[in-house]
């Protein structure tokens, strides 16, 4: 792991867990896989809050444990998932679109407790939506635990491994640490469930019963004695899914931009019908005859199957090969290339974003044509870049020594002399996506660590106005005059105020940048997956 | 040779530097003697951040979820050090914050992870009988009075038992010392030097019994 990362996963810990998860985590994101004593030892923390840590990391997925041959068990931290804490904000909106409301709740519990059963799920978004509600309405459980299915059923969420289940052998003792299976045909299974129930509201003032104490009330509906049909069945986010959606989106979205509305709206409903049957790294999606791409059209779409044809010929011939044409059965079989969209997309980031900002905007003209070109020579970058020799040298060294484009030799006889040789500029790809990647992450460290900044130094002036705040409301609800709301109100001076406008500013900015910071992480990632050569 | 030695002046690189780009004696770029500066200056402004409905809603989002999160049973805090006043809400409190702590499934997890709990009776005797720091007399004096107990069946009774008499030897002494001290102080203040008329090394010292040397 680079310095970046692992700065970048301490400082994300920190803010979500706390100080003592956060040594925790870091240690183990630096040291590899380590057994508790170790882990004892090196973080010099007590053993009872190093347990009670690595149970919150194990519960949300970000460490896991693997009993050795020894006979000890070994903690290892997932990195790379404690990044993906970052794209929280995302992966809850998208579900949002997709499933409205109860969708959005459902991914954001799942998120915030790691794992959980659907009963407890249902229950507590059930609850949560009734609280948004009208005086009087409830949400029923059986609509949450529909959108749960439906969820389950795109392979939104999936099944945690699952404890398996050992014949009683009194003799042998129990290991020391379970070895968690999972069948993947078992993944997306939801269990049978009869829940019946409305959500409940904290404040239910109007449904006391007469007599009955509340506490005993609730105790029975929430802990009762018995565990709940589905314990043992723990349900989280699937990742992976949701950011083959986002792949998806762009795909869709560069067609449009390609060509018109009508053909990105057929290459949608290809990656729809694709969805669950291609896996996450595959290259091309499964072949679709154009049947059934015309089946599956939604229902707004009114276009013969004649047009339907003409586009997906005319996507087949693009340059830009989104779409492939693999066989003539069924009237054309089509596949859509993912592995092309990675090849083209992190070229806009590069440019548009880091090199106009460092070097001007002629070095991002260099810049695309030594990719379109591959490799150039100095003089030949001048004259098709259009640029004075003297800037093109200056802009090419400054690049160079940034590592943005490298310096390929080519020697004319073999003794390589220098006077004899073709120096050639050039870009290398993967190596540039990596060092872009490396760089992301610092900035998101840089933004994080401003952002702690500027609320600490402002800290006392954020407590006085949440308190300022608090009596208000306080004295709202009592009902008080207006002179007295506006004498509360003038306890925060006009320059006060001033300063939290401007830190409320900041802190929005820069959250807005880490969200699209995150975005490009998110490209440049999945680019380099999908150039490493898979064994 | 050519371009060989630094005191010719200028330096000569060993290959045509015109294949590069610079022409014969311009002047070379800066050489980079330190690391880059850590906060260089920004001539170019950067992009402008992305505007709209979804990213106003995911910039609430993501403030709503860090806040959420520092709420939950999750987030383990350091504990503040607790006042020098122990106030009595203070109890309340932490039953409160143990409701709502959180359990995990502990069939899921190894099981080294499950605190133990320790009674307090079983705690207090293998205590007692380990503990091999005696921080008094006192004590000394009761472990000395178990250890007899358990040992007087060994061969090493005797030993304690020395060491026992030893030991009330040395307290005897000490008891005595300041009697001894105590008679010195209250003979009478006169002026007579109470040492004076020491008796002798001799004095009743031999017996009578074994006369060899008759007296004259």
């Amino acid at each position: 792991m680079t310095q970046a990362e692992i700065k970048l996963c301490s400082l994300l810990l920190q803010e979500h867990f706390g100080e003592i998860v956060e040594k925790i985590g870091t240690y183990l994101i630096r040291t590899g896989p380590q057994p508790l004593r170790m882990i004892v030892n090196g973080t010099g923390l007590v053993l009872d809050q190093v347990k009670k840590a690595l149970c919150v990391l194990i519960q949300h997925n970000l460490v896991t444990y693997q009993l050795q041959k020894r006979g000890f068990v070994e903690y290892e931290a997932q990195c790379k998932r404690v990044l993906r804490i970052l794209r929280y904000p995302r992966y809850i909106y998208t579900a949002k679109t997709l499933y409205n409301d109860t969708g959005e709740l459902i991914v954001e519990e799942l998120l915030l407790n790691g794992k959980m059963t659907m009963s407890a799920v249902v229950r507590k978004v059930a609850d949560r939506l009734t609280e948004t509600m009208e005086d009087g309405k409830t949400m029923d459980y059986a609509d949450v635990s529909n959108t749960f299915v439906r969820l389950a059923d795109t392979h939104f969420v999936q099944r945690c491994p699952l404890v398996p289940e050992t014949p009683e052998s009194p003799d042998a003792p129990p290991p020391p640490a379970p070895t968690l299976v999972i069948n993947e045909k078992d993944m997306y299974v939801v269990p049978r469930l009869n829940l019946v129930g409305k959500g409940k509201r904290r404040r239910s003032c109007d449904e006391e019963e007469e007599g009955e104490p509340k506490a005993k009330k609730q105790k029975q509906d929430g802990e009762s004695s018995e565990p709940p049909p589905d314990d043992g069945i723990y349900w989280q986010v699937n990742i992976d899914r949701f950011h083959q959606h986002f792949r998806d989106q762009g795909i869709v979205s560069a067609v449009a931009n390609r060509m018109d509305q009508t053909s990105s709206e057929i290459v949608r409903t290809m990656l729809r019908m694709s969805e669950v049957t291609t896996s996450s790294s595959a290259p091309y999606t499964q072949p679709l005859s154009s049947n059934e791409i015309f089946r599956s059209l939604p229902a707004g779409y009114n276009i013969v199957k004649q047009v339907l044809d003409q586009y997906l010929t005319l996507l087949a011939d693009d340059p830009l090969e989104f779409v492939g044409k693999s066989g003539d059965s069924g009237g054309g079989m089509y596949t859509v290339s993912i592995l092309y969209f990675w090849t083209l997309s992190p070229f806009r980031p590069l440019i548009y974003f880091p090199l106009p900002l460092r070097f001007g905007s002629r070095c991002a003209r260099i810049f695309r044509l030594l990719l379109r070109k591959k490799h150039l020579e100095q003089k030949q970058v001048e004259d098709f870049a259009m640029i004075p020799a003297k800037e093109a040298k200056d802009m090419l060294y400054k690049m160079l020594s940034e590592n943005f484009v490298s310096l390929q030799e080519i020697p004319k006889t073999p003794d390589h002399a220098p006077s004899r040789t073709f120096y050639l500029y050039t870009v290398n790809v993967p190596s540039s996506a990596r060092m872009l990647l490396h760089r992301c992450y610092k900035s998101v460290a840089n933004l994080m660590e401003r952002r702690q900044y500027e609320t600490k130094e402002n800290k006392r002036l954020l407590e006085k106005s949440q308190r300022v705040e608090a009596i208000l409301a306080s004295m709202q609800a009592t009902g008080a005059e207006e002179a007295q709301l506006q004498e509360i109100e003038e306890m925060i001076t006009a320059p006060e105020r001033q300063q939290l406008e401007n830190l409320k500013r900041n802190v929005n900015k820069i959250d807005a940048s880490e969200n699209q910071v995150d975005e490009t992480i998110f490209v440049l990632e999945s680019f380099i997956e999908s150039t490493v050569k898979k064994p | 040779m050519a371009g060989s030695g630094r005191g010719r002046g200028r330096a000569a690189f060993t290959f045509n530097i015109e294949a590069i780009g610079f022409a014969k004696g311009a002047a070379l770029p800066d050489v980079m003697c330190q690391p880059p500066p850590p906060f260089p200056s920004t001539d170019n402004k950067p992009v402008p951040l992305k505007t709209g409905e979804d990213e106003d809603y995911m910039l609430a989002l993501k403030q709503d979820l860090r806040g959420t999160m520092k709420k939950m049973p999750y987030f383990l805090a350091v504990e503040d050090d607790r006042e020098a006043i122990e106030r009595y809400s203070q109890k309340y409190q932490d039953i409160e914050k143990e409701h709502a702590a959180w359990t995990p499934d502990w069939r899921r997890l190894p099981r080294e992870m499950k605190p133990k709990k320790k009674t307090k009776k079983a705690g207090a005797k293998p205590k007692k009988a380990k503990s091999s720091e005696p921080k008094s007399n006192l004590d000394v004096l009761k472990k000395i009075e178990e250890l007899e107990k358990k040992d007087d069946e060994e061969e090493k009774s005797e030993d304690e038992k020395d060491k026992t008499k030893d030991k009330e030897g040395e307290d005897d002494e000490e008891a005595e010392e300041p009697d001894e001290y105590d008679e010195e102080e209250h003979e009478e203040e006169n002026d007579y030097i109470s040492s004076y008329f020491d008796d002798g090394d001799d004095f009743g010292a031999g017996s009578d019994d074994n006369m060899d040397e008759a007296t004259y």
